[in-house]
């Protein structure tokens, strides 16, 4: 067997329609997600099985199965789309396989049972982008999920793939490339919203005026809980991400690249292992690259899973071999960065997006999104911003959609709205260091700075979303305790003023709470926001001072009435017997684990309050609603 | 020096360099901000966040640690609002809530006006010596040492102090740094174990010593990143780089021998390494995994220590501009148990003599050897080693093949005046033609021309700190037995001057580096308990340079003709030495001699030049052994061995007939 052939310029266009001409043959392709929720409901499984299943039949000329990067809709995996006509099946068994071949592949009709039933209209969809959660979405990011296999570099070319860099290493003006990113008025998607081509401008400013060769890094340590795009993009488009960084490169003058990626991330880790060797022997990677004086490599970094990792100085001390702790960034990255050297560090959504920035160039990125982006580079959030929706939401997923777009339309037409019959009480954005918006802020338009003004972050895109049966208070106390473990600890004020933030919220949450704690709450925030070293710290607080915005009803509640609306605080809620509603048909007593109920069969039951330790098991089985906590 | 910054602070307007640290500027303007991570002679780290002051630059107006933000443009600068001080309050309301007995804690609640904490906690530390984290040690460890013995541990809350896996680690050298900065006495020293009288005033000198390294050798010398070899490009760019047999002190392929290279291409592990674990300057460098070209171990992966300057310098002197040469070369001197600068010396002088057709290839056994021959000069040295060929001759060294030359009739004056040897001793590697001073401190020093007992061509050339005849012959009275002095307390020198205070050139006598030296003599003292001065000092070592001096004078070397040193060393021995420095030659003539160059053959200046200079060694020889109290002939006077208490009879005996 021979290496493959390293790539000329040319060579990427022919690729493209070969393979194109290849899948063309194919009378249909089975796209099954392989993202990591999908493999965790055996996504492998389905892939192989079908895949043998197809071969077995002798189909194997006619139908092609491809597993895919994540698709997005997380919630009712595994997932399989027959493309080119885009049938959605869900939550597919392995039982499923030899219908969808007989019934669809063969018989030409589509099987219902499998199709996608809309939570809020009642209707069954057939095709992807008939369906909510699908049709309102902006690809840029995620352009290629669900439609090639990750580890097949021939298909990200075939999709357009490398197009962008060939394009910037044929016109060979690196100012030129800064010029459209800064024009494109994107900002970085890890959550700091700083203008991207900002930050090239000064990298290679910094590395020229300094004569050193600088770096390129890509930030793949997401670490905010519920949140998983980063991951995503990598595990269904790897090469989009060194795609971007190889343009980056050559825009800043850089010739080696990092990938920061945490070692909890196996998947995406192998696809990306496997998309660095692939485009290394294309040529696409290395030694003069596509023919040309450009070299560049990218070296994958794991991380240990350290929160504060994600920030980007900690991240270099982490890279370093020292411990992850940030330092003051009052000298930039851009200027003393990885080794001391100049370095652009950007997150990989950011990098995902750049190469299409070239394709398509800065207009039209700039038409998508919000403000102006003309003479000033925060002057607006133009382009995508991909989110994973998760909590109390019915459609669980990852999502892309244009910057401006509402909460609502985000939570309710692609999410599917709240599930259970519950109503939307807050949506946290912006990881544990976001605030919780209200339902009264629901037609916030999402971009950098609106956000912002609420009280909350972009932050790298988790939208936690939280229903009526959620106690602001707690959900405070859980952030910041996140918080309180994953603070590095280095300054006094996040070490510290976490810890004693943290105290005061449990104090309050076991109804010990006392008149003061919540100004006392509120004078700590406003010192660990003013005066913590990185911005882990600084934005720690928002949790609690967002919450002390729009839910300051519920603290008081806590301290002076010691009553917990939701029913979550387990020191200020009892759980009681409905006489009227109990049948005495004995399914909550068995359940109890500490043996709190009592009752004979047709008799009324009793809940013994010394006993029972507020679990909430006998509510969940009661099917009579006799149980009610309050 | 980059233009000053104007700035203001509380009102007050101030200039400062750009790049100081606001804390330091806010300091310079007469104001003050609470600290408590801040240490003088450690890097800023900004973890207490007490130092936090408001800056409005470019009208943006926001909060800063002062500690370790950079002035860069001007600004406003406020240190005391109210937002500041309610923020530095809370922040001295958690130190107290968590420590509370700790002195410094109490002290910085005062300060801030907290009398009472509401962060107590199960956390609440009731040891007055408790760590407070504030990373002195950890930063200690680190920049004097360059050791990370000591670390933080625990994430968030959970942070304290430890060594890597909680076990004692042997890489701790014991050198008590972590100690001597904690400020709470949370680190404890347990030493003594030489049982020195005073060891806190040990430990102050060995202190100073570790911060001069940590915060003023990347300024200075670079001791740390590149040794000895920083002074590579110092000396080809004075015109001191000793470059064919010491003709020249310059070459432009000199820059392939700078240190930069031997960093980018050499020396591994990119760290400050030591030849005793435990120094904090950490000068010794070293080349992983060379391949060999030459010798019994050809092709051999190896480790070479060095090069040191003089190793790289003894390559230029031979004309070999060549890194791996040079490395290979320092690698088979250690090898062999031979001295690079005897060796490099040595055959920088046959390689002039081949040139100047002297000798031919009739005397080297067939080896063609001009300047520039490295795969010769590595010849040679495996010769050397080997017993075998011309290698024999040439490691008899300089003297020895100058005199069996001339026994074959080859021309003898033109040899003495190359032949770079004094005493039997290859000269190190030095152009000492126009510092008087390094003449004299080769040609009189007792063991022969080697540096160590007078370096003073950096003073001297570099420097410009002994300009006058008289500052030269006392320098040649002083460093002589300052220099003996670290010899006999077994102390490095290097430490002594290749790093100086930050305000030593406000000392009158700047060249001695008296900051330093008092150190030396506090060290001694708090070994000893024997207060020194200079007086003291140069006593002690003087009873032992005129004893040495004495037994040069027993093995028939002690006397003013065994100080003379080749012309080389002192002035242009041929034409093409002359005109490369024309303009030079002819204006010290011109403007010291009182005599018209215009119209003089090179020939006629040359002689000229030469008298002159001769007569001014001569000089200095004179008024160098009558401070040192001897006779004119450089022979101790039995009065000076008798002030000195050492004038037994078996000594006296040595040089009675000499007075």
């Amino acid at each position: 067997m021979t290496l493959s052939p390293r790539l000329q310029e040319g060579d990427l266009a022919r690729i493209a329609r070969d393979v194109n001409t290849h899948l063309a043959t194919y009378k249909a392709m089975l796209m099954v997600c392989t993202g990591t929720a999908c493999v965790s409901a055996r996504g492998f499984t389905i892939r192989d099985s079908l895949k043998r299943k197809i071969e077995e039949r002798g189909l194997a000329s006619d139908y092609l199965v491809v597993g895919t990067g994540c698709n997005g809709f997380c919630a009712v995996g595994p997932i399989v789309v027959v493309q080119p006509e885009g049938v959605f099946y869900q939550k597919v068994a392995e039982p499923d396989l030899d219908e969808i071949i007989d019934a669809h592949l063969l018989g030409g009709q589509p099987v219902e049972r499998l199709l996608h039933t809309d939570l809020s209209s009642g209707r069954v969809t057939t095709r992807m982008d008939e369906m909510g959660f699908f049709s309102k979405q902006v690809l840029i990011a995620l352009r290629n999920k669900g439609l090639i296999d990750p580890e097949n570099i021939d298909h990200y070319i075939a999709r357009g793939g490398y197009q962008a860099l060939a394009k910037i290493l044929g016109g060979n003006d690196p100012e030129s490339v800064i010029r459209e990113v800064l024009d494109s008025g994107i900002r970085g998607r890890g959550g700091g919203g700083f203008p991207t081509g900002v930050k090239w401008r000064s990298c290679r400013e910094a590395a020229l005026a300094r004569g050193e060769i600088p770096f390129v890094v890509c930030n793949a340590d997401e670490g905010d809980p519920g949140a998983y795009m980063d991951r995503s993009i990598i595990e269904t488009d790897p090469h989009s991400v060194i795609e971007g960084m190889a343009i980056g490169a050559f825009a800043i003058g850089a010739r080696q690249g990092y990938v920061y990626i945490r070692k909890e991330y196996p998947l995406a880790m192998d696809r990306l292992r496997v998309a660095i060797g692939q485009a290394r022997d294309k040529g696409l990677l290395g030694e003069g690259i596509l023919g040309t004086g450009f070299s560049f490599d990218v070296t994958i970094h794991r991380g240990a899973g350290a929160f504060v990792c994600g920030e980007s100085t900690a991240l270099m001390a982490s890279m370093s071999g020292r411990v992850g702790e940030p330092r003051a960034k009052y000298v930039h990255n851009v200027e003393y960065g990885f080794r001391d050297r100049p370095t652009v560090l950007n997150n990989v959504e950011t990098w995902a997006t750049v190469p299409v920035i070239i394709e398509k160039g800065a207009p039209w990125f700039a038409s998508i999104g919000t403000g102006d982006v003309k003479g000033n580079p925060w002057g607006g959030s133009t382009g995508t911003k991909a989110f994973s929706l998760v909590g109390n939401i019915a459609n669980t997923g990852l999502v892309e959609v244009p910057m401006g777009i509402t909460l609502r339309e985000i939570i309710f037409d692609i999410g599917g709205g709240i599930p259970s019959g519950r109503t939307f009480k807050a949506v946290q954005t912006g990881g544990p260091s976001g605030g919780c918006i209200p339902a009264s802020k629901l037609d916030l338009t999402i971009d950098f700075d609106s956000l912002k003004d609420a009280g909350s972050m972009m932050g790298s895109g988790g939208l936690i979303v939280m229903d009526d049966r959620t106690c602001m208070v707690d959900v405070a106390r859980y952030f910041i305790d996140f918080l309180v473990d994953e603070s590095c600890g280095k300054c006094t004020p996040c070490r510290e003023g976490l810890f004693a933030l943290s105290r005061v919220l449990r104090r309050i949450c076991d109804g010990k709470g006392m008149e003061g704690d919540i100004e006392f709450l509120e004078e700590i925030c406003r010192t660990v926001q003013a005066t913590s070293l990185c911005q882990l710290g600084a934005t720690a607080p928002n949790p609690v001072m967002s919450t002390l915005r729009y839910f300051r009803e519920e603290y008081e509640e806590h301290i002076r009435e010691h009553r917990c609306r939701a029913g979550v605080c387990k020191a200020l809620i009892e759980y009681s017997v409905v006489k009227e509603n109990c049948t005495g048909c004995l399914a909550c007593i068995k359940p109890c684990p500490s043996g709190a109920i009592s009752g004979k069969k047709k008799k009324v039951h009793v809940i013994d309050q010394d006993k029972c330790i507020r679990c909430g098991i006998c509510m969940e089985v009661c099917t009579y609603d006799a149980i009610v906590v309050g | 020096m980059a233009n000053k910054i104007q700035i203001t602070v509380n009102g007050k307007a101030i200039e400062v360099v750009p790049d100081t640290f606001l804390l330091a500027a806010i300091r310079e303007a007469g104001f003050d901000v609470p600290t408590l991570c801040h240490h003088k002679d450690l890097s800023p780290d900004g973890n207490c966040r007490l130092c936090i002051s408001e800056i409005t630059e470019r009208g943006r107006t926001k909060l800063v640690t002062s500690c370790n933000f950079p002035v860069r443009g001007p600004m406003e600068v406020k240190t005391d609002t109210p937002e500041i001080h309610k923020h530095r309050k809370l922040l001295a309301e958690m130190y107290l809530g968590r420590w509370p007995a700790v002195p410094l804690v109490q002290h910085l609640a005062k300060q801030c006006g907290v009398t009472s904490s509401r962060f107590e906690s199960e956390l609440t530390d009731e040891n007055p010596k408790a760590c407070v984290l504030c990373g002195h040690c950890t930063r200690a460890c680190d920049e004097f040492m360059m050791e990370r013995v000591l670390e933080f541990a625990g994430r968030g809350i959970k942070r304290h102090l430890t060594m890597p896996f909680g076990e004692v680690d042997h890489h701790c050298v014991s050198c008590t740094s972590c100690a001597y900065v904690c400020p709470t006495g949370a680190i404890q020293a347990e030493d003594d174990a030489n049982r020195p009288l005073d060891s806190r005033k040990i430990r102050e000198w060995g202190m100073k010593v570790n911060a001069e390294m940590a915060r003023l050798d990347k300024k200075q010398n670079r001791m740390r990143e590149v040794g000895t070899e920083n002074l590579l490009e110092i000396m080809d760019a004075y015109d001191l780089l000793p470059v064919h047999n010491y003709r020249f002190g310059t070459h432009p392929r000199a820059k392939e021998l700078y240190s930069a290279l031997f960093k980018r291409d050499h020396w591994t592990q990119d760290i400050a390494d030591s030849c005793w674990h435990g120094c904090s300057m950490a000068c010794s460098k070293g080349v992983d995994g060379f391949e060999l070209r030459t010798g019994p171990y050809r092709g051999q992966r190896v480790v070479v220590d060095g090069p040191e300057y003089e190793t790289a310098a003894g390559a230029a002197n031979m004309g070999c501009f060549d890194r791996e040469f040079t490395v290979e070369f320092n690698f088979y001197c250690d090898t062999y148990g031979i001295d690079t600068i005897s060796a490099m010396t040595g055959i920088a002088f046959v390689m002039e003599a081949y040139e100047a057709k002297v000798i031919t290839e009739q005397d080297t056994g067939g080896l063609a050897l001009p300047f520039g021959a490295t795969d010769a000069a590595l010849t040679l040295l495996h010769q050397m080693a080997d017993g075998k060929g011309f290698g024999v001759d040439v490691g008899q060294g300089v003297r020895w093949l100058r005199k069996k030359w001339a026994a074959e009739g080859k021309d003898e004056k033109y040899l003495a005046d190359i032949g770079m040897e004094a005493k039997g001793l290859e000269f190190s590697e030095y152009v000492t033609k126009e510092s008087l001073a390094q003449q004299g401190g080769y040609g009189f020093a007792c063991k022969g021309p080697q540096h160590d007992e007078a370096w003073l061509i950096f003073m001297d050339m570099v420097n410009n700190q002994i300009p006058t005849f008289e500052d030269k012959a006392e320098a040649l009275y002083y460093f002589p037995l300052f220099r003996t002095w670290f010899g006999l307390m077994g102390l490095c020198k290097i430490v002594w001057n290749d790093v100086v205070p930050a305000d030593n050139f406000k000392e009158k006598e700047a060249h001695k580096i008296p900051g330093h030296v008092r150190g030396y003599w506090n060290f001694f003292e708090g070994v000893t308990g024997i207060p020194l001065d200079e007086e003291k000092m140069l006593e002690q070592s003087a009873r032992v340079y005129n004893l040495q001096r004495v037994l040069c004078h027993l093995l028939g070397f002690g006397t003013r003709e065994h100080d003379r040193i080749p012309y080389r060393a002192m002035g242009p021995v041929t034409r093409e030495e002359y005109e490369s420095r024309a303009e030079r030659y002819d204006n010290q003539l011109a403007k010291i001699m009182g005599v018209d160059p215009a119209g003089k053959s090179t020939q006629d200046k040359m002689k000229l030049l030469r008298e002159h200079r001769e007569k001014q060694y001569d000089l200095l020889a004179d008024a160098v052994y009558k401070r040192r109290g001897w006779t004119q002939d450089g022979v101790p006077r039995i009065e000076r061995l008798e002030e000195l208490g050492i004038a037994l009879p078996r000594i006296v005996e040595i040089v009675k007939d000499a007075q």
